[in-house]
């Protein structure tokens, strides 16, 4: 559960990524200004190639960015060492994937004991949590389960544990609907629903309308900048 | 992330690759194997030289006309140089070293024995003071060995190594029987425990007669070799400062000329020995040493194959919080447990052959108790060594790129 009530969970201002391309520089992002509060569920949209990626892997602390600032939960990250980034990834945030990037020779339980292995905690404590976070998606009956012997619902479930298990202050979504059929999608987007009810602040990048209309806010991004940024009137799940 | 963790992927990881693993293996399996069963021949021989030929007691050493002769040059040195020792040098040892508790003395020649119809070509027949066999004893079979009245008047007497006695009596009891050599008839009194046989050679085939006797029959010119029992094992040392002086004396040596005689001690054999052993433990070392580099080559390469292939799944630890030393000690302790189980199957295999040996081939074979740790040891800086290249590029992956990777 998550205990956090208010305050800024992301705020950037002026995030700038660029990439040497051969002799051109590509500018991915161009000055990115947002704020993200406790609790809110925000859906960046954008046609491919707008950038959206690019934000996503800025936010995750999978990248740095080349000029601007951003913080995560008050913490300044753009000067950040490697190993300071990979705690943050460990603590802060909980990524879910479109390919739902499982380990396929650990089992469920095994996937989502993962970052708690890199959080250090005991065996014990690792076990007990991950069960805890897959009774949270309705998987705990599957933890013994590959991945290979799982639907892809099931997968992206246990994809959303294990994003869960650390009790991140973000949830990192990343097309997580995009290789699913659209009667499994709508059980993905409903339990983000219930997460979101829950307290988790989510994050959703998507090409798709119905998939950002789960979210409460809805962040348009179009040529590396923020192109609209409006509330929503969401579309409650069932 | 704790080692136990990483263990356990790695071991998840060769597992799951478990045929191709033992082809990466082979190297190190064949180096380590190769290795330890050289280091068990030589153990055995080291071992078997120690208990069994330069085995002269405590506190006995032996005045010879040769000592060590290592080279062609010091061997045609000694020839010119050393007197042959004489019964009576032997006499002023024990007359005027009082340290030297017993001193006996003993002389070689070679000729063929004879029972009936049998006959052994070219037999060690030792001529021997009872004091001889009172400074090394010999375990009996049957009989007894050679007595001091008997040596007083030469009689006409052997003791038989075990397998002379069994080739001239192969299906009777050869005590109290006849055997000839030249002319002369001698009664046989005694029969030597088996002592085996070393490198192929018979350790019991030889003959011993009485010092007197085999003066008789070889002549008096031949060299003896005097055995000399310290009273005081510890001070071995010092009676053999003394038995020098006094050779010294007799040979006229001056201070500035080397000795004209050899001294021979247990520890003197056993380090020629070991100078040689380690020299051909060295040359095996190196050309082994050659397989482990081509075997550590060879984890390093499928660990990079390992690497790229499981790219996306670094990037699905590292996007959850595994930083780069995570990455580096999980494929490290991949690569060296890989390593370490070509190691324990190296040492099993050498452990199987040098079991295989000491049973089926004249080679005294055995394990050094070593050999484990020390394959472990060797196998531990090889998965370092070749591991750490493949580990810190899987560690620098960028982890957008390898989420990316299919």
């Amino acid at each position: 559960m998550n205990t956090r009530t208010d305050g800024e969970v992301i705020r950037t201002r002026g995030l700038t990524r660029s990439f040497a391309m051969g002799s051109t520089t590509v500018h991915a992002l161009r000055g990115i200004d947002l704020v993200i509060q406790r609790g809110e569920y925000v859906a960046i949209m954008g046609p491919s190639g707008s950038g959206k990626s690019t934000l996503m892997n800025l936010i995750g602390c999978l990248d740095t960015p080349t000029a601007g600032e951003y913080w995560l939960e008050g913490q300044a990250t753009a000067q950040l060492g490697e190993r300071e980034l990979a705690r943050i990834r460990n603590r802060e945030i909980g990524f879910v994937f479109q390919t739902f990037n499982l380990l396929p020779r650990a089992s469920a339980l095994r996937n989502v004991e993962l970052p708690l292995i890199y959080a250090q905690v005991s065996p014990a404590e690792r076990r007990a949590r991950a069960i805890e976070a897959l009774r949270q998606v309705d998987l705990a009956d599957r933890m013994d389960h590959r991945p290979n012997e799982l639907s892809g619902g099931q997968r992206q479930r246990v994809s959303i544990a294990r994003a869960l298990v650390t009790n991140p202050a973000l949830l990192l979504a990343d097309e997580p609907t995009g290789n699913l059929d659209s009667k499994t999608s709508q059980e993905i987007m409903a339990l983000f629903d219930v997460l979101h009810r829950a307290g988790h602040t989510i994050l959703v990048v998507t090409h798709e309308r119905d998939i950002a209309d789960h979210a409460g806010r809805i962040v348009t991004i179009r040529d590396g900048m923020v192109a609209s940024d409006e509330p929503h009137a969401r579309t409650a799940a069932p | 992330m704790r080692i136990v963790e990483s263990a356990r992927l790695a071991v998840e990881s060769i597992w799951a690759n478990r045929l191709r693993s033992f082809l990466t293996l082979l190297g190190v399996i064949i180096g380590i194997a190769a290795i330890v069963a050289t280091a068990a021949v030589i153990h055995g021989l080291n071992r078997y030289v120690s208990e069994k030929l330069s085995n002269l007691g405590k506190g006995v050493f032996v005045v010879q006309r040769f000592g060590i002769v290592t080279n062609r040059q010091d061997f045609l040195d000694a020839a010119r140089r050393n007197r042959r020792l004489l019964p009576a040098d032997a006499r002023a040892i024990a007359e005027r070293v009082p340290s030297a508790e017993v001193v006996g003395w003993e002389v070689h020649a070679t000729t063929d024995l004879k029972h009936g119809d049998h006959e052994i070509l070219d037999t060690d027949i030792g001529g021997v003071t009872p004091q001889v066999l009172e400074i090394e004893p010999y375990e009996l079979a049957e009989g007894r060995v050679l007595m001091q009245h008997e040596e007083d008047r030469a009689a006409p007497v052997v003791f038989l190594g075990h397998d002379v006695a069994d080739r001239l009596f192969p299906n009777s009891d050869p005590i109290g029987k006849e055997v000839r050599i030249g002319g002369t008839g001698l009664r046989v009194v005694g029969v030597a425990a088996k002592k085996g046989s070393f490198l192929g050679f018979s350790q019991d085939n030889y003959a011993k007669i009485p010092f007197s006797l085999h003066r008789k029959l070889f002549g008096s010119t031949r060299s003896i070799n005097i055995s000399v029992k310290a009273a005081d094992a510890a001070r071995m040392w010092e009676t053999m400062d003394e038995v020098r002086a006094v050779m010294r004396a007799r040979h006229h040596r001056r201070p500035a000329e080397p000795d004209d005689f050899g001294l021979l001690t247990s520890e003197g054999i056993n380090d020629l020995w070991r100078n040689l052993t380690q020299t051909i433990f060295s040359v095996a070392l190196f050309v082994v040493g050659i397989s482990l580099v081509v075997g550590g080559i060879v984890i390093m390469n499928i660990m990079l194959v390992s690497v790229v292939e499981r790219t996306r799944e670094i990037g699905v630890r590292k996007a959850v919080g595994a930083n780069q030393g995570d990455i580096v000690q999980q494929f490290l302790v991949e690569s060296v447990l890989l390593s370490c189980v070509g190691g324990a199957i190296g040492v099993a295999i050498a452990y199987g052959a040098s079991q295989l040996l000491a049973t089926h081939t004249p080679l005294p074979a055995e394990f050094p108790p070593w050999a484990p740790p020390t394959a472990f040891g060797i196998c531990t800086a090889i998965g370092i060594f070749f591991g750490i290249h493949p580990a810190r590029r899987a560690a620098r992956l960028d982890p957008i790129e390898a989420l990316r990777s299919e």
